[in-house]
């Protein structure tokens, strides 16, 4: 069954990985829960988040060319395979809603104020309903062209606000119970790195497959490395302040001033958040669309495109009442509900696969 | 073949078309609906609890010379370029949405340049408008907070300065240029509120007040002046530092860039400075050294002396004695305030971050009590274009 005839690069993958993993981290920052060494909490997250990828890069490696759907119909069998499989496109398609709910809030909060939520989420949804139904390849050339402006203006950012770094800020190291940096940590890692676990559905339609393991750290580091970056300049600018407002990344381009002249920049960081929450959101809903297509054995996923994007813009509108309930979610529910997806369901499947020595290659019953 | 080049112009022209309707925003506000705001005021009555709010707004066209227009408020031919609203409510907001009852634009913040408080507001706490402004997101971290030396904010907001049009940006260029000269400390909203939520470190902000000079025809001229420190316990105002406390606390915190200090003998010019505070627990007592070295060009010696090795030796002790004596003018200031505005506690939590969480409770009763010795390395580097006296 193939029901994407696109092939990507691995270099348009690791474009892919870094867009889709910058996603709505452009604006929250991770790792907040652990005060001034949340960068530090971040590289855990990222070192914890290097392992979960080797898990699913190393299943999707063993079953080439097949979607976790497939893989997981061959693995447990159609029945329990097809169950697990719904469970994994209910968390892309949720996760999708959480991004959406996160860009909304943004914007209404900092930008568009009187703007209706709706009108917001559809202009994205709208956006990523179009490209999705024009195929991965499509997906991975726009990330080609997106992601370098957004490290462009990352780096930007942070070197036009080395004026005001304070490193002091930074220390003492370790302030807060290990435990804290920990959590905060692992918080990290199942957001926004393990997150690609959503690629699983992606890494079908890589060309050449050989070093996709490779090339998925080595995409992932980058981002993490640039998130470290971003983290720790926040707090070294804005001392405790980074730990409790909503958007730290925000704030901070707000402060830039060079000269009196180069101010006013934050807008930039909303211009990243555009452009990264769109790749986010289409590979969410592409994961979600196919993998449905999969399970219920379509010949074509255009058709459920649009649909599943509404519901998905009506979760967004309908989940969280106000971003006291989505941070609530997000620092104490998320990091256990995602383990399950990113870590659990993978490690199983590839558990389960080799206890039942499955040939990949023999195994076209799907 | 034809049909489809046509085709694609039609596209394009649609997509141009498409583009021209979609800009803008929902909920734009053209300029000439908003008033742009350039100084914020903020009173508190502390008896009451009543909220005043007071805009200074930019007169769009205002302060160009023009013959025909009656506004001539303040002599000459100018009209006036600065517009002071205020408005009192029992809350913050109560006021703001009053003042829509006498001011025909709605107020638009994100060009505010300074803030400024009332004395009587500062002393009963400022908590609510820093509240206010963190929430809200058309606020500007980089603004400048202002204590007003007068009762009210609004008593300095239409105090005109000569040479700036709009009197909070003329305001704003004098506590930058009196934080450059390393005279008062320019405070950003950003500073105060990373002192304000150090659970040690006392807020500090400048003071701007009136200063009067008899003009011509013995006329009264009123100015402002930057005349001091305001410093703040939590979010109270609860004492000032004068101009050489003022220049004693920029030193010890490393905000000294550029200025000019006067010894008996001479006057010097700063031109590198640099700071450090550095903590040692000795038992239970608390030892900070602070640790300057600075640079300074020679610009004034009042002996008619040639300048040899063994003055210039003189001069820089001099120097590292007035250094001091600032420094430590400071300190007791604030030992006697008991607020600590050097960051001394925070110093202590960065080197011994185990030892904190029993000393951070009760720093207010150590803090008086701490060591402070303060090391100045002085050098002495131009002494301008002649070497022998005149």
């Amino acid at each position: 069954m193939f029901l994407e005839k696109g092939k990507i690069s691995n270099f348009q993958l690791g474009l892919l990985i870094i867009g889709f993993v910058f996603g709505s981290s452009v604006i929250i920052s991770p790792g907040q829960g652990a005060g001034h060494d949340a960068w530090i909490s971040v590289a855990l997250g990222l070192m914890e988040s290097l392992l979960i990828v080797w898990i699913f890069t190393t299943l999707a490696k063993q079953f080439k060319g097949m979607t976790i759907v497939e893989i997981n119909s061959l693995v447990y069998g159609k029945i329990l395979g097809t169950c697990i499989s719904l469970l994994f496109i209910w968390y892309l398609f949720h996760l999708g809603a959480m991004v959406l709910d996160n860009y909304a809030s943004f914007f209404k909060l900092e930008i568009y104020a009187n703007t209706p939520r709706i009108i917001i989420i559809l202009a994205l949804v709208l956006v990523c309903i179009s490209t999705v139904g024009r195929g991965i390849e499509v997906l991975a050339r726009c990330s080609a062209i997106l992601v370098p402006i957004t490290i462009l203006i990352a780096i930007a950012d942070s070197a036009l606000i080395i004026p005001q770094i304070d490193l002091k800020n930074l220390l003492p190291v370790l302030d807060v119970p290990i435990s804290q940096i920990l959590w905060a940590g692992h918080a990290a890692a199942s957001f926004p790195f393990a997150e690609s676990v959503a690629f699983l559905m992606v890494l079908a339609f890589v060309d050449i497959t050989e070093n996709v393991s490779a090339n998925f750290l080595k995409s992932l580091l980058i981002v993490g490395i640039i998130l470290i970056i971003v983290v720790a300049r926040n707090f070294a600018v804005m001392g405790p302040m980074a730990a409790i407002t909503n958007y730290p990344s925000y704030l901070l381009a707000q402060a830039i001033d060079i000269g009196e002249v180069l101010t006013r920049l934050e807008v930039l960081i909303a211009v990243n958040l555009i452009t990264m929450g769109f790749i986010k959101v289409s590979v969410l809903l592409y994961g979600t669309v196919l993998g449905l297509a999969q399970v219920l054995n379509l010949h074509s996923y255009r058709p459920i495109i649009l649909p599943i994007g509404i519901l998905m813009a009506i979760l967004a509108l309908t989940t969280f009442g106000n971003s006291v309930n989505m941070l609530n979610f997000a620092q104490k529910g998320y990091p256990v509900y995602a383990a399950f997806f990113q870590i659990g369901i993978p490690l199983i499947t590839l558990v389960v696969a080799k206890l039942r020595k499955l040939n990949p290659t023999g195994g076209s019953k799907a | 073949m034809k049909r489809k080049v046509k085709a694609k112009i039609y596209l394009t022209i649609l997509l141009i078309l498409i583009t021209i309707c979609l800009a803008g925003c929902w909920d734009s506000l053209e300029l000439n609906k908003r008033s742009i705001v350039s100084g914020l005021g903020w009173d508190l009555d502390p008896k009451t609890g009543e909220v005043t709010f007071t805009v200074q707004s930019i007169v769009p066209g205002g302060g160009q010379s023009s013959s025909n227009i009656s506004g001539q408020q303040q002599g000459g031919s100018q009209t006036r370029s600065i517009q002071v609203d205020k408005d009192t409510g029992p809350g913050m907001y109560d006021a703001i949405t009053r003042l829509t009852q006498h001011v025909s634009r709605f107020p638009f913040y994100p060009h505010t340049k300074v803030y400024i408080f009332g004395k009587e507001g500062a002393q009963y706490g400022i908590y609510q408008f820093f509240d206010v402004q963190a929430r809200n997101p058309d606020s500007r971290p980089n603004a400048l907070i202002v204590v007003s030396a007068e009762k009210k904010a609004s008593d300095i907001m239409n105090i005109p300065d000569g040479l700036e049009k709009i009197q909070a940006f003329g305001m704003a260029a004098e506590i930058n240029l009196s934080a450059q000269y390393s005279k008062y400390p320019a405070v950003t909203v950003f500073d105060f509120q990373k002192r304000i939520m150090s659970k040690t470190t006392a807020p500090i902000a400048p003071i701007v007040g009136i200063a009067k000079e008899i003009g011509s025809e013995g006329r009264e001229i009123k100015k402002l002046r930057v005349a001091g420190t305001a410093v703040f316990k939590g979010d109270k105002m609860i004492g000032e530092l004068n101009e050489r406390e003022s220049s004693g606390l920029l030193w010890a915190i490393n905000k000294v860039k550029i200025g000019f200090i006067t010894v008996p003998e001479a006057d010097l010019e700063v031109v590198k400075a640099k700071s450090k505070i550095i903590p040692e627990l000795q038992g239970d007592k608390i030892k900070i050294t602070v640790e300057i070295s600075e640079d300074s060009d020679l610009v004034l010696f009042k002996r008619r002396q040639d300048i040899t090795v063994g003055v210039v030796r003189e001069l820089e002790k001099d120097l590292e004695k007035e250094i001091k004596n600032q420094v430590m003018a400071s300190v007791e200031k604030s030992f006697a305030l008991d607020a600590d505005i050097f960051g001394f506690g925070e110093a202590v939590h960065r080197k011994y971050k185990k030892e904190w969480k029993e000393l951070q409770p009760k720093w207010d009763d150590i803090y008086p009590q701490i060591e402070v010795e303060v090391k100045v390395d002085a050098h002495l580097k131009k002494i301008g274009d002649i070497y022998k006296a005149l």
